[in-house]
């Protein structure tokens, strides 16, 4: 049973081949790194795969919902339940403090529970800051934040683009010890980026190149 | 969690929404004070146009009209008819009593000066006569009020002085007659007996017509003179109206002819003829008519300067309104990221809609109330320097002004919400389409 | 920018329409206030009461005749019907439908010589109608006593001395008492109050000769005085509305250049000078304006053109002064409104706005 799986999938801008016959199925619980220098489709497999673009040919499978049949609703239906999304600009809103914008994420998907988001805040070791803006705090420690909001309600996949793109070692290394920490407890990540470093954390590498899928292979693990 | 998210977007976020609210204050108290002025300028211009004098002229019905025009010689057709002075304060007691600014009687008779032989016309009227009225209010009424043109330069008489009279300047000149000048006064009755009184002149005055050829007395002295105690001429009429229209045309000429619907209308409606004909029941054999000259005008100017009003509140309304929904789209569309955040993060439209919406109306309702606020304060400026009163705030206003800001913070933030709404969450969070 | 520039076209817009109709209401309400009738009557300057026409003609030739609303002569002559006396007037009727335009006529305005208006008064004392006819007794200043039969055109109501009178034209009213070309009084109409109205007085009383002029103090006094409070209405609402639109307009400017701190942030980054940076925007709106100015002026005209059509139905001009003035304005507004913002960008470090929210 994947939890994830796309089928000969294609995306085509115009006259632009973003993605050619991809094909990768993921398993519940795996942490799996795509790599990819700038345009090879890398962003626009993650907007597929995050339900925020659909591919013009292929099936995309995510937990069982086939979302190449889903219209533009169900899609933000199946986002808000199923994915946890974390960017590399971490778009927090400005005006509100830590704990509300992790609460906003709740909001969305059910019911909001204030002592709930300041668990998920003490797990990325936040707590301390939860009543502070988002322009009070450092680049990792937004990050964290970011994971805190993509947590909250237990999504079946965490999908990060470029996670630590905009952050110093010090903090690239406490956000990766946080998705190490996800791993052990059994989420499903999926990690867009291009620094082999990054990738190198997690189980198996997606490697894409103008569009197409040019190897998928497991990584040796620096570290447990 | 909506309310945390509203809360924190407008205390926290106060520069801009600020500005926000600022421009919304000044367009509001624009718009409170142009309407509160539209509003309120026909009652203004119709206590100005009064200086006009009487729009309602009351004679004894079955006398018919004298030449009097230009100082024609008198026709045949004197008649002896006159109106009862006791009733005059009837006429405050009308359904439009309240619409009735001024009125005074008046008495003609011609007298010889000092012996002479020609008839030297003297006008007897009220000056500034105080009446207790049957309701228990007082007014004081007269010619002070109703010739306000007219160039008094040592001050009116008073009402009770019966050895006072005023000299027309015309006369003055011809005849060598100076302020403090004592005169004496004779009538010559047909029954053959004659009254005569002593008199100083108090004043000169200048009316710009034929009343400067002639004498203006205190009514009670011209009475006294004449042998006419307690009668009067005719009665002139100052009215606060409403503009004639084609039913108020119809019911002067004719009230009888109108349906009963029609006739209530026209019989509670301030219009000049409805005021006559409740003038005409009020007192006993009265004749009360529109003076058109007045009456016409006055409907005129004051029609034409309430469009005015109403023309530019609507153009200046319009210009801010576009200038407010203006600013509100550029503050919607400067929150493209933060929209396309919300959608990634599973937001519906509508609820991403509902939150901005509702930021916005916060702001331009405390904006608004500032303005609303203002805008009274202009008004009364405006009032004051104008009409020297104070424009009354209508409640109507009110309304008006919320759906105003309502309409303009919906009209200026629905398009860029549904713009950026149609915007996919990969174009803004991407880099694309983002600063 | 497009909202800038709306702003700035919306500004224009009221400081031109708004400035036009201020300058034209004097002349406009001017024109409405004639409603009331004349405002100056010409009578005989000799002892008797007649007065020659041929000299009013020339009286009234010495008035701007752009101002002239109507003047009307009238000749009064005492008739008799079934032995009553009744004041005749003779009139011009296409005159008086310009001086008097309150009198109210049910039925016709006579046509022919031999027909005439009769007062309400005297047509519901005599029970006589339009349509009827009646026979008048004239005794003319030299021969004998003559009857004639007139046809009642219609019946006029004033509220005023009308109601007592009959009227017949002027040509009627000459061909029954002889002396033609003569009047006792001409009533003039001018668009003109206060001084204005005082000065063309001087000037007939100067240069005419047999007549004199005077003014009718009812009419002109209370049109100066409410005229003036009207013009004061309008321009105290002119001068809140230009106030508020400018401050509106200014606002709105600097929202637009503050969204763009990030931009002089940036500029000041690599290495661009304060004054450039000022330089570059006053550049800009400097284009703004221009180009703000020139929509204005269209929009401005008609703003003004749908306001004194739909209220005078007469057009307006847009005086060459007011579009300057507008072109200074939108100038003044747009400059300051981005001035202001941007020096206080240029004061900050470009760090602090680079990384502020």
């Amino acid at each position: 049973m994947n939890i994830l799986k796309l089928n000969d999938v294609s995306m085509v801008y115009g006259s632009v081949r973003a993605l050619q016959n991809v094909s990768f199925a993921v398993r519940p619980g795996e942490w799996v790194a795509i790599m990819g220098a700038s345009g090879s489709g890398k962003t626009t497999m993650m907007n597929i795969v995050g339900c925020m673009n659909k591919a013009t040919h292929g099936s995309v499978v995510l937990d069982g919902e086939n979302l190449s049949r889903l219209n533009a609703g169900d899609l933000t239906a199946i986002r808000r339940d199923k994915i946890g999304l974390i960017f590399q600009q971490f778009y927090l809103i400005s005006y509100l403090t830590a704990v509300e914008n992790v609460m906003i994420a709740q909001y969305y998907h059910s019911v909001v529970d204030e002592k709930e988001a300041m668990q998920a805040l003490e797990r990325v070791g936040l707590a301390p800051r939860a009543k502070h803006l988002p322009h009070q705090l450092s680049g990792g420690e937004q990050q964290r934040l970011c994971i805190a909001r993509a947590l909250i309600n237990y999504p079946r996949l965490i999908l990060a683009d470029e996670p630590t793109g905009n952050l110093d070692k010090a903090n690239q290394n406490t956000v990766m010890d946080i998705f190490h920490q996800l791993h052990r407890e059994g989420s499903t990540i999926i990690v867009v980026t291009h620094s082999p470093e990054v990738a190198a954390h997690a189980q198996r590498v997606l490697s894409l190149e103008f569009g197409r899928l040019v190897k998928d292979a497991p990584t040796q693990r620096l570290c447990a | 969690m909506f309310l945390r998210m509203v809360i924190g977007a407008v205390t926290r976020q106060k520069r801009k929404l600020l500005m926000m609210a600022g421009a919304m204050a000044l367009g509001i108290s624009l718009a409170t004070a142009m309407l509160n002025v539209m509003l309120d300028v026909g009652d203004k211009i119709n206590q100005e146009l009064k200086t006009y004098g009487a729009n309602i002229m009351v004679t004894p019905r079955g006398a018919s009209f004298l030449g009097d025009l230009y100082g024609i010689e008198e026709g045949a057709g004197v008649s002896n008819r006159y109106l009862a002075e006791d009733e005059l304060p009837k006429i405050k007691t009308i359904f439009w009593a309240f619409n009735i600014v001024d009125f005074t009687p008046w008495l003609d008779a011609r007298v010889s000066v000092n012996g002479s032989e020609a008839g030297v016309p003297i006008l007897g009227a009220w000056f500034r006569k105080h009446l207790d009225l049957p309701t228990g209010e007082s007014v004081d009424t007269g010619i002070i009020n109703l010739r306000s043109w007219w160039d008094v330069r040592q001050g009116w008489l008073k009402d009770d002085d019966m050895s006072g009279i005023m000299v027309g300047g015309a006369y003055a000149a011809t005849h060598g007659i100076h302020q403090g000048d004592a005169l004496t006064l004779s009538v010559r009755h047909t029954s053959g007996g004659e009254r005569t009184a002593r008199v100083v002149v108090r004043s000169i005055f200048y009316s710009g017509d034929r009343e400067d050829d002639g004498l203006l007395a205190p009514l009670a002295l011209v009475q006294r003179l004449t042998g006419l105690e307690g009668k009067v001429r005719r009665v002139e009429v100052s009215a606060l109206t409403t503009p004639e229209n084609e039913l108020a045309r119809r019911a002067a000429q004719n009230p009888r002819t109108l349906s009963r619907q029609a006739w209530e209308v026209w019989y509670c409606t301030a219009y000049v003829s409805a005021i006559a004909f409740q003038i005409e029941e009020a007192l006993t054999d009265a004749r009360a008519k529109p003076v058109l000259q007045v009456a016409e005008a006055e409907g005129a100017i004051l029609q034409k300067t309430q469009l005015l009003m109403l023309l530019l509140t609507c153009m200046s309304l319009a210009c801010s309104a576009l200038a407010i929904s203006n600013l509100v789209t550029a503050n919607v569309m400067e929150r493209g990221t933060e929209i396309g955040l919300l959608k990634a993060l599973g937001a519906t439209d509508s609820q991403i809609s509902l939150v901005i919406l509702a930021e916005m109306l916060i702001a331009t309702f405390l904006g608004g109330a500032f303005g609303y606020a203002a805008g009274l304060g202009l008004a009364s400026v405006i009032g004051h320097s104008v009409f020297g009163s104070a424009v009354s705030a209508k409640g109507l206003v009110v309304p008006i002004v919320a759906l105003l800001i309502l309409l303009v913070t919906l009209g200026g933030s629905i398009p860029a919400i549904r713009m950026l709404l149609r915007l996919r969450p990969t174009d803004v969070l991407h880099g694309r389409g983002a600063s | 920018m497009l909202v800038a520039l709306l702003a700035v076209v919306i500004g224009a817009t009221v400081f031109l329409g708004m400035g036009a109709v201020y300058y034209d209401i004097p002349r406009q309400m001017g024109r409405e206030f004639r409603s009331y009738g004349a405002n100056l009557v010409l009578v005989s300057s000799g002892g008797n009461s007649v007065l020659s026409l041929d000299d009013a003609k020339r009286a009234i030739a010495l008035l701007p005749a752009d101002k002239l609303v109507g003047a009307s002569p009238f000749r009064f002559e005492t008739m008799y019907y079934n032995r009553q006396g009744v004041t005749v007037v003779g009139a011009d009727f296409t005159a008086v439908k310009k001086t008097s335009p309150y009198w109210q006529i049910q039925g016709e305005w006579p046509q022919k010589d031999d027909e005439i208006l009769i007062g309400t008064d005297i047509a519901e004392h005599t029970r006589l109608y339009a349509g009827s006819f009646v026979t008048l007794d004239i005794v003319p200043p030299k021969g004998r006593k003559i009857s004639k039969e007139l046809r009642i055109s219609g019946v006029v109501r004033t509220g005023g001395a009308e109601d007592g009178f009959v009227i017949m034209p002027m040509s009627g009213l000459e061909g029954i008492m002889g002396v033609p070309g003569t009047a006792n009084v001409v009533e003039i109409s001018i668009a003109a109050s206060g001084e204005e109205l005082s000065r063309f007085i001087e000037v007939l009383q100067a240069e005419s000769q047999g007549i004199t002029p005077r003014l009718v103090k009812r009419i002109a006094a209370s049109e100066t005085t409410v005229l003036s409070r009207l013009q004061v209405l309008v321009y105290l609402v002119t001068g809140i509305v230009l106030f508020l639109t400018m401050i509106c307009v200014g606002t709105t400017m600097m929202t637009v250049v503050m969204e763009r701190r990030g931009e002089i942030g940036l500029k000041k980054a690599i290495g661009a000078g304060n004054k450039v940076i000022i330089a570059e925007f006053m550049g800009e709106s400097t284009i703004l304006a221009f180009a703000g100015w020139l929509l204005g002026i269209i929009s401005g005209y008609f703003f003004a053109q749908i306001v004194s059509m739909s209220v005078f139905s007469r057009g307006v001009e847009m005086p060459f002064v007011l579009v300057l003035l507008a072109l200074v304005a939108s100038f003044v507004v747009t400059l300051l409104a981005s001035l202001i913002p941007v020096s206080m960008s240029t004061d900050v470090e470009p760090a602090l706005v680079l990384r502020g929210e």
